[in-house]
């Protein structure tokens, strides 16, 4: 039988008196608009200096010395969403459709006086394209700064449980 | 196919056509496996990816599991990934530092060279079990250009020397680029996987052909190509944008052949002089510096695009990387990209060509992604009763000697490189093993 418990609770993370539904609603709008393929809505969440990475390999510490699968400044980004649009993109001819799952979400570093946040979260993604359905999952971890009243992205980082496998061809962002 | 004779091989590939078994029959791939990768000069690794004593890494050869291991006297040695005891792989990671790799199962150990060390209960061992024969087993022939590690695994056959000799200048030509004379390929890497057959992917790395119309995603309205290296403010121009056609500068790059299947294409046209950026300046100076600016403009005039060493890897000289292609089954291929970095050059010169890399060729990138499609929409087809062969006829007969470089030449759009990856492949396939 375990020892009868004394003092505090352990700790279960998160930056203490910080409201997470607007992290969450703001997690599930950038969601919806990637299943909905509103790339340039995705897009225009990013701050102008924001990246979008997707590691290669568990714990990866830098998108500049190693691999990644996606490492997309705004440059990139855009010219990602634009080959999205093109009529010409065979890999996307018929194109994927996805639902994104978002849960777990913890705000884990909050400093409101810059008005930064870093929000943790676990996300889901099935894909279904062509006779083929497949899941992506893994930790989100947003780099966030408020803009008004809602955010920008300073950084969305995903790492899929299974980042180093071989992939079959992967169009459409995470 | 029955018995793989050569009669049987050589019904398969005429002048300008192959038949569409030799994608989709699995005792074809089969005997691809014994007579091509069972005995030809297949890139392993680079040293670099095992610098030190101990380390080692381990990749297929097609399909055989191997170790590459730096043993202690600096020797680099392709070992066998099998347990001489009952089987298993021996080791799982595929990349570490031990001074022992052990068995899971019954914990035989094995030194970096592969020699049997320890066996537990040695006192149930038959009185005369020799441990000596015991070890690992090896490549039997390995070779090693500029850290280029092949392997072949059959005792016979050309040497390394016969087979990759003709391929040099085209290592030499990316090597020469780093400032400190030697490469490393130590910055991770991108695997992909699609379910077709291992030759679709070799026959496209030399084809210029499918780029104007496969990659037409990636071209703007300008007709041009995003910048796929550290410096460049646009891409080649593929398109003519009034046109819609093919660009004439696209139109007269070349391909080049030089026996064994071996291949490679030139340069795309882009625009050298407006090269430059604070990152590649820097390398161009630090280039400069340690061979002189003559010697540095002359390596930095891009001559190769891609370069095929048959039949499993290619060297890409644009935006540079190794790629390794490795059959799984008839119509299942996992290929590793490698980036590369250049030892000496300012790490802002290796950081771009890492990041151009990732939207270039991983699995996720703007361009290797519309190949994946048709490699898959290709062996869907070939499935089809309806035609048997496949046609490689663009060019045939106006393929010239190219005396300079002692190599047959043709248009880029043309399909000389496939035939010859054909006459190789007849060469092999048609002795048994």
């Amino acid at each position: 039988m375990d020892a009868p418990r004394s003092g505090a609770p352990p700790a279960v993370g998160g930056a203490p008196g910080i409201d997470r539904a607007p992290f969450e609603q703001f997690l599930i709008h950038e969601a919806r608009l990637l299943d909905e393929r509103r790339f340039r809505d995705w897009m225009a969440l990013f701050a102008e200096d924001g990246t979008y990475w997707v590691p290669a390999v568990p714990d990866q510490a830098s998108p500049l010395d190693q691999a990644s699968l996606f490492y997309d400044d705004r440059d990139l980004m855009r010219t990602r969403v634009e080959r999205l649009e093109h009529p010409r993109i065979h890999v996307q001819t018929p194109p994927s459709r996805t639902a994104h799952l978002v849960g777990n979400v913890v705000v884990d570093e909050a400093d409101e006086a810059k008005g930064e946040y870093l929000v943790g979260s676990t996300v889901i993604m099935v894909e279904s394209r062509d006779e083929t359905q497949r899941v992506f999952a893994g930790r989100q971890r947003h780099r966030l700064r408020r803009a008004g009243a809602s955010f920008l992205i300073v950084q969305k980082r995903v790492d899929l449980i299974n980042c180093d496998a071989a992939f079959e061809a992967m169009a459409v962002p995470i | 196919m029955h018995n793989g004779g050569a009669d049987d091989i050589a019904k398969l590939i005429e002048p300008g056509r192959v038949h569409r078994r030799v994608y989709t029959d699995p005792d074809i791939f089969e005997l691809e496996m014994e007579r091509i990768f069972g005995r030809a000069w297949l890139f392993v690794g680079h040293t670099s990816q095992v610098p030190q004593a101990c380390d080692f890494v381990t990749t297929e050869l097609g399909r055989q599991p191997v170790i590459m291991t730096r043993h202690r006297d600096g020797s680099v040695h392709v070992l066998i990934n099998r347990c001489t005891h009952r089987g298993a792989k021996v080791v799982n990671e595929r990349k570490g530092h031990s001074p022992r790799l052990t068995c899971c199962y019954h914990g035989w150990t094995f030194d970096t060279d592969g020699r049997l060390v320890t066996v537990p209960v040695p006192e149930g061992c038959a009185a005369d079990f020799d441990k000596s024969a015991f070890g690992l087993a090896r490549a039997p022939r390995v070779g090693e250009y500029r850290g280029f590690v092949f392997a072949s695994l059959s005792p016979k056959g050309p040497s390394f020397e016969d087979h990759i000799g003709p391929m040099k200048r085209n290592i030499d030509d990316l090597v020469d680029r780093a400032p400190d004379g030697t490469l490393a390929l130590d910055a991770g890497m991108h695997r992909y996987v699609y379910a077709g057959n291992w030759k679709l992917q070799v026959e496209n790395v030399l084809d210029s052909y499918h780029v104007p119309f496969g990659h037409a995603s990636t071209v703007n309205k300008q007709g041009q190509q995003f910048a796929r290296r550290e410096g460049d403010r646009k891409g080649a121009t593929v398109v003519e944008a009034d046109k819609k056609q093919t660009a004439a500068s696209w139109k007269d790059r070349k391909s080049y052949i030089t026996g064994n299947g071996h291949g490679w294409t030139s340069n795309t046209t882009l625009d050298e002089g407006k090269r430059s950026s604070p990152a590649y300046d820097a390398y161009k100076q630090a280039l400069a510096a340690k061979v002189g600016a003559a010697r540095a403009a002359e390596i930095l005039t891009p001559r190769l695009h891609n370069s095929l060493i048959y039949p499993n890897m290619s060297i890409m000289g644009l935006n540079i990387h190794v790629r390794v292609i490795k059959p799984v089954a008839v119509d299942r291929t996992e290929v590793t990209i490698y980036p590369i970095r250049l030892v000496g050059a300012p790490d802002a010169m290796n950081s771009g060509n890492i990041r151009l890399l990732n939207v270039t060729h991983s699995a996720s990138s703007f361009v290797q992604t519309d190949d994946l499609e048709s490699f898959v929409r290709a062996q869907k087809g070939l499935r089809s009763l309806g035609t048997d062969w496949v046609d490689i006829s663009r060019g045939l007969g106006d393929e010239e000697p190219d005396r300079e470089l002692n190599a047959t030449r043709a248009l880029a759009t043309h399909e000389m490189v496939v035939r010859a990856q054909y006459k190789a492949w007849t060469g092999y396939m048609r002795e048994a093993a």
